[in-house]
């Protein structure tokens, strides 16, 4: 169970003073799989970032499983895996290989055994054909496959997707959405595709760094919808 | 980040007689080797490490040679410079010797990195540095530390390369701080970027002492939606 207990986040603003990113925001998130909604600037990418820590709540609080990110970040982003919008920015290493190896180092001591499950853990995402070929000479999709398959690799509690399906094309969309579908973990996710936002079972839209919906997927679109007609 | 700028190089996979060597050997052989070149500084040591080291890279790890001379091209402006300015305070001799130690030392270097995978040399320096653990250093961490650093030398590199030629799209090729001021805004944002995509998968942190209250890789209020 994901709490967010009056958590704000606001950064320096230009003037001197502060300027709001989140406004004080209070949810239990505790569905399998929730999407995240709302125009660019809306404070989308701030609210996955506080459930692993990433960023941190200015003021109120986030706990993952009772377990507060500001106090146990540590322990939380070993919990919560995170996928960013950009591949390149998760993959630290020159091949797929040698990247979700290094997500294993920590579980698997063996080198030839941390090897094989690397390989397992790559095949089963379909690229294991791609394991030696450096990150720069994959495509989108396969390299956000890559990404996703480095995170779960480390077999988080939680996983959180920032606009995973954004860069890519239609098929490569729908390969992605698939294998989020197909994660046993939770799932939360942002995206600026609305038939993507209902492939979920809850829904927030954000607007101007508040929830402004919470709910049905189907309804919190029409709502989003409305939204940005006004 | 981009990819160029292969310095240190890409692991090759191959069955060549180096990718079958044990990491331990390959690194005596490689320390064992281009240690004399730096230290004795004559022209017949060096000129024989550079052909040591060629010849391991074509025979010894199957390497074509264009591909093996390919990896000194990014070092090729500061080799040329060191040999004007040795040739210039310390002779013809020193014009060789200088660069060519510094190129020996290169080869050593790509050959660990071409032919043992990036997994195997992070589990070698593991073990290199485990005795530390008893002034309290996490191996684990160092090592990790370490590689994220060599993995960050051709990012840097292209960084440079890129900005070079924005600047000059831009008729700025004469600016130095046109092309200095980015790479060091590029090269913080590289280090933190790195630091989140580890963060990300739980990696790179203390495994104990929990209850301290920390600053998240990311700071207050940094987020972008």
């Amino acid at each position: 169970m994901i709490r967010f207990t009056d958590a704000s986040v606001t950064a320096p603003g230009e003037d001197g003073g502060s300027r709001t990113i989140l406004h004080p925001t209070t949810l239990e998130l505790g569905e399998h799989r929730i999407s995240v909604i709302g125009a660019n600037g809306s404070g989308k990418s701030t609210l996955l970032k506080l459930i692993n820590g990433l960023t941190l709540p200015t003021s109120g609080g986030v706990s993952v499983n009772g377990l507060d990110t500001a106090r146990r970040g540590r322990e939380v982003r070993r919990k919560v895996g995170f996928v960013f919008t950009d591949p390149l920015s998760q993959l630290v290493m020159p091949t797929g290989r040698e990247d979700v190896e290094l997500s294993l180092r920590g579980r698997i001591r063996r080198a030839d055994e941390r090897r094989a499950a690397g390989m397992r853990v790559l095949e089963s995402y379909g690229i294991g054909h791609l394991a030696d070929r450096s990150i720069y000479d994959l495509s989108g999709g396969e390299r956000q496959l890559l990404a996703i398959a480095v995170v779960a690799a480390v077999e988080p509690a939680v996983l959180v997707a920032d606009e995973p399906t954004t860069l890519l094309d239609l098929r490569n969309e729908q390969t992605i959405r698939a294998v989020l579908r197909a994660l046993p973990q939770q799932v939360l996710f942002t995206t600026h595709n609305l038939s993507f936002a209902q492939d979920s079972d809850r829904t927030l839209v954000l607007d101007g760094g508040r929830v402004e919906f919470d709910g049905d997927p189907a309804e919190a679109v029409a709502f989003y919808q409305e939204l940005c007609l006004r | 980040m981009r990819g160029h700028g292969q310095l240190l190089g890409l692991y090759v996979p191959g069955q060549s007689l180096l990718h079958r060597t044990p990491l331990v050997l390959k690194a005596l052989l490689c320390v064992g080797a281009s240690t004399p070149v730096v230290l004795i500084r004559q022209p017949l040591a060096t000129g024989a490490g550079l052909v040591l080291f060629l010849l391991l890279m074509t025979l010894g790890a199957r390497l074509p040679l264009r591909k093996v001379l390919g990896a000194l091209v990014p070092a090729l402006p500061v080799l040329a410079l060191l040999a004007l300015y040795s040739g210039f305070t310390r002779g013809v001799e020193a014009a060789f010797v200088v660069p060519g130690g510094i190129a020996v030392c290169i080869l050593a270097a790509r050959l660990l990195t071409v032919t043992t995978p990036g997994q195997e040399l992070l589990d070698g320096l593991v073990r290199l540095v485990r005795p530390l653990r008893r002034l309290g250093a996490d191996p684990e961490r160092f090592a990790l530390a370490l590689s994220i650093m060599v993995r960050s030398i051709p990012y840097l590199v292209g960084s440079l390369s890129d900005l070079r030629d924005a600047a000059k799209a831009r008729g700025l090729q004469r600016s130095p701080r046109a092309v200095v001021v980015p790479v060091a805004v590029n090269a913080v944002a590289y280090a933190q970027a790195t630091g989140q995509a580890l963060a990300a998968r739980g990696l790179g942190e203390h495994q104990h002492g929990e209850d301290d209250k920390e600053d998240g890789p990311d700071a207050v209020g940094q987020g972008r939606a």
